[in-house]
């Protein structure tokens, strides 16, 4: 029988004109049962009543003390979500009189409000992974954290699939040891593989969680706006704003409209052409992405909430978070790339009863159109997309080893039985374990030699940081799984605005122009890790490019885009996007041909540039990228070759100096799945990804880290690029595990998260068909123009440097 | 690879030395001894290995070039934590084995911090410029009045495109109109791209091979 609900609690709603949802009940009633568990629903649909409200339930039920010590753990994902998470937990507890104390704790926090945390902690407080990994090192937490009740993982899908979500459920196996009587809730958008998701949150070996579906979602309306005149709109490139004219009258028609990109450069951009075609909008619209200072996104976000902007161009730093109601429009920039993705910004408008979710996607080139089409298609079907944790991650575990090992050490044993109750690391190996206890005292195998060398030492059966130097340098990176070297940007004046890239910044001169925060910027100088700049009025600037914007279409969402191709072959164009995209589709089939869905197309031309092959799996950017390094590789066993590679969701080019052997390649077992094992290795080793994935693991491990202000010279000493580090380790260190996991991520991500192999049995299966191009066709066109390549050679470097140069003397 | 440069041949070396046998001298830059010993010291994980296996290239180089003299050109010892008794030992070890050899330092930027080589190695220690006709040793690549610049600091790479869009980043050789940089000797060095003048020549480092590319081939900003 469900316990009943308090009354203050029923009033509390009633005041509201609401009634508990059935889901909330069933999870406070599971709660006060003891049980732990995952609810799912969409955005704004009363998930965060459903958690918090429990443990203020068990407290009116039973003691009722005055200011209890902390019970409630919320864990959110971004720092920017605190406040308003903060301010959302705080109106229960207000209008219902509660004697809690409720407070947050990030990097953000006030020296005095930490002071305070550090004597007596509230009864509720919100943080994040890193900030709570921090606190971990604590030597008074086991005590802190006695009494704790309910910790809540909110927007767990957000962390699933990343190390982030691997060091949370670190900081939960710990947490449940002291405190074995603290349930965990998570809070989630809906995945395609909800069970999963709550085995990982829950952990290796706990009993079985309740999964609790919240509100089913509204119905959703997905159109798109549409090209005046196709002949003229372009068929490659996200960057152009044709659409410009439609989209000012879609600001329009609404009273507040969220205008979504999928890149930050796309949200400058579109800002900026924005407010040139109504200056008189200056003050109404607003830009907001991730790299923009808090100051700034948090005067956007109340303006949202205040209903006083007209419109507000962002990026996927508006998906999360606390409803912004006054939003009756949502436009969506370039490709929708994934159904959930979708769905989740969909949901930011029509917070108001009886009104659809309607999100109105806007073509930056003529495929997206079919993408549009595809993606309704998916969402009717409901083919969500399912996000993939990550398993046994050993950088991650060696940076929480030396977290634990400054947090009041630990004894082998017993932390490993603790770290074998998350299910990312249950099958650890000792080997493993032992490798990477290794690693962290004595450096390794590699290191024997070096008696010297220290970072955590052992005394007494206990290992233990003693050296301060390690200490601080841990304490400051460990917020870095998923940053980059970035810069702040600063007003000669003093403000912030926000920070880039180094890289970007990298290419600036001083007097340079560009543009950020939606303003023209003039580039000074760099000083101390931080770029200075003054405004300008000079319009020619350039707009930063952050590094990882460019994300792959979903494997759902790429096979709903084969469907409507295949429909488009045979002379069928559904809905207003496939009639608007037909005449471009049409001149595909006569320049080259629609690929049927039994049918693989290889386009092959040639040009000033050499000779080009096109394939077109149309399985999304992720498979692209291991098929074109494969078949790369595959060709060059052939014929001493070198070629050129360039990807995207629809296809993959290989472009070399002299004719690829396609024919032959073909005969050979180009497209066999057979031998992937052996050769996905072979062939990644040679595009160098494992290099490039191991920037990643080296900054995790503390191998490198970025710099930060006031850094002395002695940081700039210890510099090394993680490449460097890869090729050193390679040479003279090569059972070095943390090689390893770059090989096996690259691995993973190729073969099991992509279904590598299943794509090539499909296009093995395939009627292949190479079509002889005389001039590119739509479908090649996007992949003719980028500019951003990986590469393959069976040729000797010198060799290659010597043709290039003949070929540029010929 | 030879080169003449006012009039003096010069061989360019691809284990990045140059070779001036008129003074039967091998030059190279940037060393950077004790690097990874520098990150071991603040228990960074670093394997050893790397300044030996140097050293072993410079024994090979004297041994083919059979110099009489080695000049470094600056950040020989790359930090004072870098001196680690077991990468000085390695390198006295290496000294002994090459007693009769004449070696002259030009300090650099890093060799402020890190102190000269101990006296034990017999390692003459100069402030730039050491002038010898035509040329001006020093560690900065800055011009000089009293001959043609060689010179260390910058590390440079060069960055070559070349048709079917094919990319390759290699360390480099680079002279310019009057000076000239070495690649960075020390294998725990990184790079840094240069983007060469039209009229200077750069001689590319591939596998083993010293190879000259034209400005046609090279990248240029923007």
């Amino acid at each position: 029988m469900p316990a009943a609900i308090p009354k203050p609690i029923r009033q509390f709603f009633a005041q509201r004109g609401w009634k508990p949802f059935a889901f909330q009940k069933e999870v406070w009633d599971a709660y006060q049962r003891g049980d732990s568990g995952l609810i799912h629903a969409a955005t704004g649909t009363g998930k965060t009543y459903a958690a918090w409200l429990g443990p203020i339930i068990e407290w009116m039920q039973g003691d009722g003390e005055a200011n209890p010590p902390l019970r409630v753990l919320w864990i959110t994902p971004l720092r920017a979500l605190v406040a308003d998470t903060e301010n959302a937990l705080q109106l229960p507890l207000t209008e219902l009189n509660i004697p809690w104390r409720l407070e947050s704790r990030t990097g953000d926090t006030k020296a005095s409000v930490k002071a305070k945390q550090q004597k007596r902690l509230p009864t509720a407080l919100v943080t994040t992974p890193e900030s709570l990994a921090l606190f971990l090192t604590r030597e008074d937490a086991p005590e802190l954290f006695r009494d704790l009740r309910l910790i809540i993982v909110d927007e767990w899908h957000e962390l699933l699939g990343s190390k982030r979500g691997v060091q949370t459920e670190l900081e939960l196996a710990r947490l449940r040891r002291w405190s074995p009587q603290a349930r965990t809730w998570g809070l989630s958008a809906t995945l395609g593989n909800m069970t999963t998701a709550m085995a990982t949150l829950l952990g290796a070996g706990a009993p079985q969680g309740r999964l609790v579906r919240g509100v089913v979602p509204k119905s959703v309306v997905i159109d798109a706006l549409l090209p005046a005149e196709m002949e003229r709109f372009p068929w490659a490139g996200h960057l152009g704003v044709n659409m410009l004219p439609q989209v000012l009258t879609a600001i329009e028609e609404g009273q507040t409209t969220l205008v979504f990109t999928n890149t930050r450069s796309q949200t400058e951009m579109w800002y900026q052409a924005i407010l040139e075609a109504r200056p008189e909008w200056a003050g109404q619209i607003a830009i907001h992405h991730g790299s923009l200072e808090r100051k700034i996104r948090d005067f956007v976000e109340d303006g949202l909430r205040a209903g006083t902007l007209r419109c507000v161009v962002c990026t996927s730093s508006l998906d999360l978070g606390v409803d912004f109601t006054p939003v009756d429009r949502v436009l969506q920039i370039g490709s929708p790339k994934g159904v959930a993705r979708l769905l989740q910004r969909a949901g930011r408008s029509g917070h108001r009863p009886g009104v659809p979710s309607r999100i109105t996607c806007v073509p930056t080139h003529a495929f997206e159109l079919v993408e549009v089409a595809a993606v309704r298609d998916a969402v009717i079907a409901g083919a969500i997309e399912s996000r993939y944790p990550v398993e046994r991650p050993l950088d991650l575990l060696s940076q929480w080893v030396v977290n634990i090992a400054i947090g009041g050490g630990f004894e082998a044993d017993e932390l490993l039985a603790e770290i074998r109750s998350t299910n990312a690391y249950k099958d650890i190996t000792e080997a493993e374990w032992h490798w990477v206890l290794d690693f962290v005292t004595r450096g390794g195998e590699a290191l024997r030699a070096y008696p010297e060398f220290h970072r955590v030492v052992q005394r007494d059966g206990r290992y233990l940081v003693e050296d301060r130097m390690v200490r601080r340098r841990h304490l400051l990176s460990i917020g870095t799984i998923v940053s980059d070297a970035s810069m702040d940007v600063r007003y000669l004046t003093g403000g912030r605005l926000g920070s880039v890239e180094e890289s970007f910044i990298a290419r600036l001169r001083p007097g340079d122009t560009f543009h950020f925060a939606g303003k023209a910027l003039e580039f000074v100088r760099i000083r101390e890790m931080t770029a200075w700049v003054r405004k300008t009025t000079a319009n020619d600037g350039i707009i930063p490019r952050w590094d990882g914007s460019r994300m792959p279409l979903s494997s759902e969402l790429a096979a709903a885009v084969r469907n409507r191709l295949d429909e488009a072959r045979n002379g069928i164009f559904r809905g207003p996007e496939m009639q608007s995209v037909r005449p471009v589709l049409e001149t595909q089939a006569d320049f080259s041909m629609i690929p049927a869905r039994e049918q693989f197309l290889i386009e092959r031309v040639r040009t000033s540039e050499g000779h080009h092959l096109f394939f077109y799996p149309f399985e999304g950017r992720l498979v692209h990228e291991g098929l074109e390094a494969l078949m790369a590789w595959r060709i060059s066993r052939l014929t001493p070759i070198t070629f050129s590679m360039s990807c995207n969701d629809y296809g993959f080019e290989l472009l070399a100096p002299d004719a690829a052997p396609i024919e032959l390649a073909i005969e050979h077992g180009l497209l066999s799945p057979s031998g992937l094992v052996d050769d996905i290795p072979a062939s990644l080793n040679a595009a160098e990804m494992a290099r490039r994935q191991f920037r990643e693991i080296a900054r995790v491990a503390g191998l490198t880290f970025t710099g930060y202000p006031g850094q002395n010279k002695s940081v700039r000493q210890l510099q090394a690029s993680s490449g460097l580090l890869f090729d050193v380790f390679t040479r003279y260190d090569s059972g070095n595990l943390l090689l390893h996991q770059a090989h096996r991520e690259v691995l993973e991500r190729q073969l099991e998260r992509s279904r590598l192999g299943q794509t090539l049995e499909r296009l093995s299966s395939s009627k292949i068909e190479i079509v002889d191009l005389e001039r590119p066709s739509p479908l090649c066109f996007p992949l003719l123009v980028d500019r951003t390549r990986n590469r393959v050679s069976s040729e000797k470097l010198a060799d290659r440097v010597r043709r290039m140069r003949a070929r540029a003397e010929a | 690879m030879t080169l003449t440069l006012r009039g003096e041949e010069i061989t360019l070396l691809p284990e990045r030395a140059i070779y001036w046998p008129k003074a039967q001298t091998l030059l190279v830059a940037d060393t950077h001894w004790g690097k990874a010993a520098t990150m071991r010291a603040a228990a960074i994980p670093v394997p050893g290995g790397t300044t030996s296996d140097d050293l072993a290239r410079l024994t090979r180089l004297l041994c083919q070039t059979r110099a009489r003299r080695l000049v470094l050109l600056g950040d020989v010892i790359h930090a004072r934590q870098g001196r680690a008794p077991r990468t000085l030992a390695a390198v006295e070890e290496w000294r002994t084995r090459h007693a009769a050899l004449d070696i002259l330092m030009i300090r650099g930027n890093h060799d402020r911090g890190a102190g000269d080589p101990p006296p034990a190695l017999s390692i003459r220690c100069c402030n730039p410029p050491v002038v010898e006709a035509p040329f001006v040793f020093q560690h900065y690549p800055t011009e000089s009045p009293d001959g043609y610049t060689l010179a260390g600091h910058t590390h440079p790479a060069v960055k070559l495109h070349g048709k079917g869009r094919q990319r390759a980043t290699l360390p480099c050789f680079h002279f310019a109109a009057r000076v000239g940089v070495l690649p960075a000797f020390g294998s725990m060095t990184g790079v840094a791209v240069v983007y060469p003048r039209r009229e200077d020549r750069v001689f590319a480092i591939a596998e083993g091979e010293v190879v000259e590319v034209g400005a046609e081939l090279i990248c240029r900003l923007n």
